[in-house]
């Protein structure tokens, strides 16, 4: 393992948001050690919407845990832009993630004290920031929230909540929005809706979004679906479709 | 940034509605206490204050004996010799003075018509009124007295018992009964009565001759004619009368006897602050527990926060800025709350007969900002560690909330024992060695047992998992399912068990060590009875520190079922640098009626300047047999005094002894005894001598005459109505501890939300899931009573082996009140469940299993 070298100068082109390299996660020690990573290797193109695809225990979630910065890695190294996340202390960590990435997760997404306006504000208001109002404006009204702004989490449906994420994780403009099964607890319907939105995001508005999902439907909504086995990758399709993602995944990590 | 923390904070305050309510509650208590125990003592001085200078505003110049020596406070002027009556003639020839009122106070009852002394709760003096109001009395009726058939009352007396202007009214002193015509009646300027006291008031010769003052009055209060020559007639004054006699103006008075007064207000204040602060350490801990659970339920939300960039610093200060709100809003109604409180103390107080006067209402700055420090103080340090806490969860953990604590397992076993041995140490150096006096003895025994009780805490949760499915073992048995369920929830969080059980815990082992310590003095005092006093009755003033004549040993000694009594005096000297309590007795008949427990010489010739003194004093002055030692009495007399005994018992608080005959010698002090024994003839039943002594008394209003069994029924009572007090004092801490168990009980509810739907889905039904929590508070509030009865019972022990052995030679349980105390428990318990028991049992089963 390299966990005492510097880490490696990014082979990927410079378009690249986020990646990892020979990333390894390694969870429990002797018999119960289980490698949830085992060397990845992977980059996501800027302004691309890509899909990471696997069955349960695959490595996926932590995967995406790692590279938001959320997690840390046993050995290897993953980055945001040009900015290693293993060089970062909590302090800095906390500031890339308020400020280059977006999250989108599978439910509890929201503060239940705070309004719809106030939960898609937060990560300014943390920074003490007001962020560009026109901006926001038009993600509100993208979302199609705007009379639903002063209502609780609680007053909101499944998907009116995961829309008001999709508006916080877009709001401050990151790097890269990072969405953990987005639709994992809505009909599909409403989870078409938020699919739809966010590829929006990333045609219209150039955005990049890294998506974890099991879904074959919703990862074909993606220009680019990763397929993760085992904790290594197992190749990749390009602007698929729900079939192609079906057949793909009947041969998964054989 | 600080926008953001404090929109949250605010939010998270109004949601959690029930939560805040209970802490607010929690710190309202300990802050109004607080702020009670002050407003209490400034209203009761502030009005006592004011009394005392409208009292005494006529008065410009006090007359008096000088003190010889500065004699312990609380002995406040009885230490004062009286001044021959002459001394007003002398005064009266200086210029300048207007008016010359001799003061005097002594015992005196009024009787009713068929010669008993009336009833009253308030006390009963004999005063001297010439009809001048130096000393704030008022003519109400009538006119003043002349002469030995006159007398007047305080109206409110006279209106009471039914006496007219006219009317004769019988009176009874130290020295006879004697009976005078009503002529008059007296009260302040606004009240018909005099402090609440009995007075019977008479002309100067009529009261030197009647009160037994042997021309000699208590002080000569004076007025001049003109204030600006104040000081110049002072001096003249000083001039007129003789030595050993001082002249003091009013200011000096007032401040004199504010400050004695005064004196006594602080160690009350003290008393109740102590108490207070008790319930603020009460009030952290719930605080502590609540923020603690709390944080463990908003995991997510705090992950949640973190992981879309809230750093460390802002997470730890949402906290603290939840913290601090909530402290504001309960700091800011506890303030004002101690108004009530104050209010509901004095009423306590008065209810056990301690007749605090009525009084305004002071809230001082001091006041406001000692109880803003404590209540903000006690929050604040109450989430430290929470807050602490919160800021460590991880970002991940908003979607893997299993992840939450990990990392965070404190090892509560040795910081337990650590905090506890540390605790204990100083406990006991505060008791035993007792650095620097009085203030070691509470910095070190305070702090010793506060830190004692976290230590414990801490141990506790090591503990709480076997012992409370021991002691849930009959729940499970006799109810089942829903008891055995009760038992395993209690026993799977140990931490929040026993955090919440330690809120009670600490009431519980003050009200037990209090116990303890109030048995062991029973007992002592019962032996004490048995192996020191072989006299049959204890003779004392009829009011507490009153005194009595001689008269009445003599009267019970006269009686022919008794065998002899004899009187005690109390004298005051100066021996080797220290003012030292003498005992005078007569020795000859000491001898039948206490066993001092006699080590070296012989104590029946206490003749001729012989003293007995206690070892322990012995030892300190080392002293031998044989020795002389100089002593200087009050009246300023100094004599040489012989060591002709050496006594090893001093369980009546005297530690030197001489002569009746001795003390007569030196002093001219009045006839006044403050105790006395008396023992039963061979063959006579105590039901005879009883009746006897008690006929006898009927003249003697004065004093009271106690069998032994009496005495200690009598004392008995005072403890268990201090021990009363103590307790109730401790209600509040109590009330909060259950409280707490009660809102820790309903958070735990809410957590368990979707298992508690599941058993309803399976089939328990309301009565079963309401028992099942139900029993769950009662295991917890069992659990922490029983440690505080074992920590209480412990330090009442040490208490009791600290002070000294006159006090307290014998420990003793009362198994009495720890039986109470756990049924109290159990009962405490049940009132905890109430409302999270109905939470549970409302509980809508669709809607919790598909909670998160």
């Amino acid at each position: 393992m390299n966990t005492d070298l510097a880490p490696p100068v990014p082979s990927s082109p410079p378009t690249a948001a986020a990646g990892a390299i020979d990333a390894t996660k390694i969870y429990g020690l002797g018999d119960a050690e289980v490698r949830a990573l085992d060397g990845v290797t992977v980059s996501f193109e800027t302004g691309k919407f890509t899909a990471i695809m696997g069955p349960s225990g695959s490595g996926k979630s932590t995967l995406l845990h790692c590279l938001a910065g959320l997690d840390v890695l046993t050995s290897g190294a993953t980055y945001v832009g040009d900015t290693y996340l293993a060089a970062l202390d909590d302090r800095q960590l906390t500031e890339l993630r308020r400020t280059k990435v977006g999250f989108v997760f599978q439910a509890f997404n929201l503060i239940p004290t705070l309004t719809a306006d106030e939960n898609i504000r937060l990560p300014m208001m943390l920074g003490g920031e007001t962020g560009d109002t026109q901006w926001i404006g038009q993600v509100i009204d993208t979302v199609g929230l705007s009379d639903r702004l002063h209502h609780h989490p609680s007053e909101l449906s499944g998907g009116q909540q995961q829309r008001v994420a999709v508006a916080r994780a877009l709001a401050s403009r990151p790097d890269i929005i990072f969405a953990d099964e987005p639709t994992g607890n809505l009909d599909s319907t409403t989870g078409a809706e938020i699919l739809d939105f966010m590829r929006r995001a990333v045609r219209e508005f150039g955005q990049t979004i890294v998506m974890v999902t099991h879904d074959p439907n919703a990862a074909s909504y993606a220009d680019r679906v990763v397929f993760v086995a085992d904790g290594k990758i197992d190749g990749e399709l390009m602007e698929p479709t729900t079939d192609a993602i079906f057949e793909r995944m009947k041969h998964l990590g054989h | 940034m600080a926008g953001s923390t404090i929109l949250i904070a605010r939010r998270s305050i109004r949601a959690r509605i029930g939560r805040t309510i209970a802490i607010v509650f929690a710190v309202l208590a300990g802050v109004s206490f607080v702020s009670g125990s002050f407003v209490l003592a400034d209203s009761l001085k502030s009005s006592i204050d004011g009394f005392i200078a409208e009292l005494v505003q006529n008065t410009d110049l006090v007359v008096r004996a000088e003190r010889v020596f500065e004699q312990d406070d609380f002995q406040g002027d009885s230490g004062r010799e009286p001044i021959p009556i002459e001394i007003a003639d002398d005064v009266r020839e200086v210029a300048g003075i207007d008016v010359v009122e001799p003061d005097i106070q002594r015992n005196a009852s009024v009787l009713e018509a068929d010669g008993t002394v009336i009833t009253t709760t308030g006390p009963q003096f004999g005063v001297v009124w010439d009809g001048e109001s130096l000393a704030g009395v008022t003519l109400k009726e009538g006119r003043k007295p002349s002469g030995a058939g006159e007398l007047v009352l305080d109206k409110a007396t006279a209106d009471r018992e039914g006496f007219a202007l006219g009317d004769t009214v019988g009176y009874v002193t130290d020295v006879d009964t004697y009976e005078a015509t009503l002529v008059g009646t007296i009260g302040t300027e606004d009240t018909d009565s005099l402090f609440g006291a009995t007075i019977v008031a008479l002309d100067l010769p009529t009261a030197l001759e009647h009160y037994g003052a042997d021309g000699r009055v208590d002080a000569i209060n004076l007025s001049v004619v003109d204030d600006d020559e104040l000081s110049t007639v002072k001096a003249a004054v000083q001039e007129a009368v003789p030595d050993g006699i001082e002249v003091i103006d009013r200011d000096e008075f007032i401040a004199e006897t504010q400050d004695s007064i005064g004196q006594f207000i602080d160690i009350f204040q003290t008393g109740l602050l102590v108490f207070a602060f008790v319930t603020a350490f009460v009030a952290a801990f719930i605080i502590n527990n609540v923020f603690q659970i709390t944080i463990g339920q908003r995991l997510r939300e705090l992950a949640l926060l973190r992981a879309i960039g809230a750093n460390a610093r802002q997470v730890r200060r949402l906290i603290a800025t939840e913290a601090l709100g909530i402290g504001v809003i309960g700091t800011a109604i506890g303030i004002f709350g101690g108004i009530g409180v104050a209010r509901l103390i004095i009423g306590l107080f008065n209810a056990v007969g301690a007749g605090f006067p009525p009084t305004g209402t002071v809230l001082a700055l001091r006041t406001v900002i000692v109880a803003t420090v404590v209540g903000i103080g006690v929050t604040m340090l109450s989430v430290l560690i929470p807050a602490r806490r919160a800021a460590k969860i991880p970002p991940v953990a908003a979607l893997q909330p299993e992840i939450g604590f990990q990392a965070m397992r404190t090892r509560r076993l040795t910081v337990g024992v650590v905090m506890a041995t540390i605790g204990l140490a100083a406990f006991l150096v505060g008791m035993f060695v007792q650095p620097g006096g009085g203030l070691g003895l509470a910095v070190f025994g305070g702090g010793g047992v506060l830190l004692l009780f976290l230590g414990v805490t801490s141990l506790t949760s090591t503990f709480a998992t076997p012992v409370t499915r021991w002691l849930g073992w009959p729940v499970a048995k006799f109810f089942k399912t829903p008891g055995k369920l009760a038992r395993d929830n209690v026993a799977r969080a140990p931490r929040r068990t026993s955090s919440s059980a330690a809120a009670l815990m600490i009431g519980v082992a003050l009200v037990s060590a209090a116990a303890v310590f109030a048995s062991s003095l029973r007992n002592t005092l019962v032996a004490t009875l048995d192996e020191v006093v072989q006299s049959d009755y204890i003779i004392q003033g009829a009011q507490d520190g009153t005194t009595f004549p001689t008269a009445v040993t003599d009267a019970i000694g006269d009686l022919p079922e008794i065998e002899a009594a004899m009187p005690i005096q109390l004298a005051f000297a100066e021996v080797d640098g220290d003012v030292r309590g003498f005992a005078a007795i007569d020795p000859a008949a000491a001898t039948q009626m206490i066993n001092v427990d006699l080590r070296e010489g012989d104590i029946e010739n206490l003749a001729d300047n012989a003293i007995a003194v206690h070892t322990e004093s012995a030892e300190d002055l080392d002293l031998q047999l044989g020795d002389t030692l100089a002593a200087t009495f009050s009246n300023g007399s100094t004599l040489d005094v012989e060591v002709a005994a050496i006594f090893g018992d001093n369980s009546f608080g005297f530690n030197w002894y001489l002569g009746l005959d001795t003390l007569a010698e030196v002093t001219d002090a009045p006839d006044a005894n403050v105790f006395g024994f008396a023992k039963l003839a061979d063959g006579v039943t105590p039901e005879v001598g009883d009746e006897a002594v008690r006929q006898v008394m009927v003249g003697f209003p004065q004093a009271q005459a106690q069998s032994n069994a009496d005495f200690i029924q009598d004392q008995e009572d005072q403890i268990n109505q201090v021990l009363l007090v103590i307790t109730m004092l401790l209600a509040f801490a109590i009330l909060i501890a259950v409280l707490g168990i009660s809102i820790t009980l309903a958070l735990g509810v809410f957590e368990r939300t979707r298992e508690i739907g599941l058993l309803r889905a399976v089939g328990m039904n309301r009565r079963q899931t309401r028992r099942s929590v139900r029993w769950e508070a009662v295991i917890v509030s069992v659990f922490g009573s029983l440690i505080g009865i074992v920590l209480g019972t412990f330090l009442g022990i040490v208490l009791s082996v600290a002070v000294p052995d006159n006090v307290i030679s014998e420990l003793a349980f009362s198994p009495g009140i720890i039986v109470a105390i756990l049924v109290g428990a159990v009962l405490a318990g049940l009132i905890a469940a109430v409302y999270p028991s109905t939470k549970a049992s409302r509980m809508n089963i669709l809607e919790a299993i598909a909670t998160e």
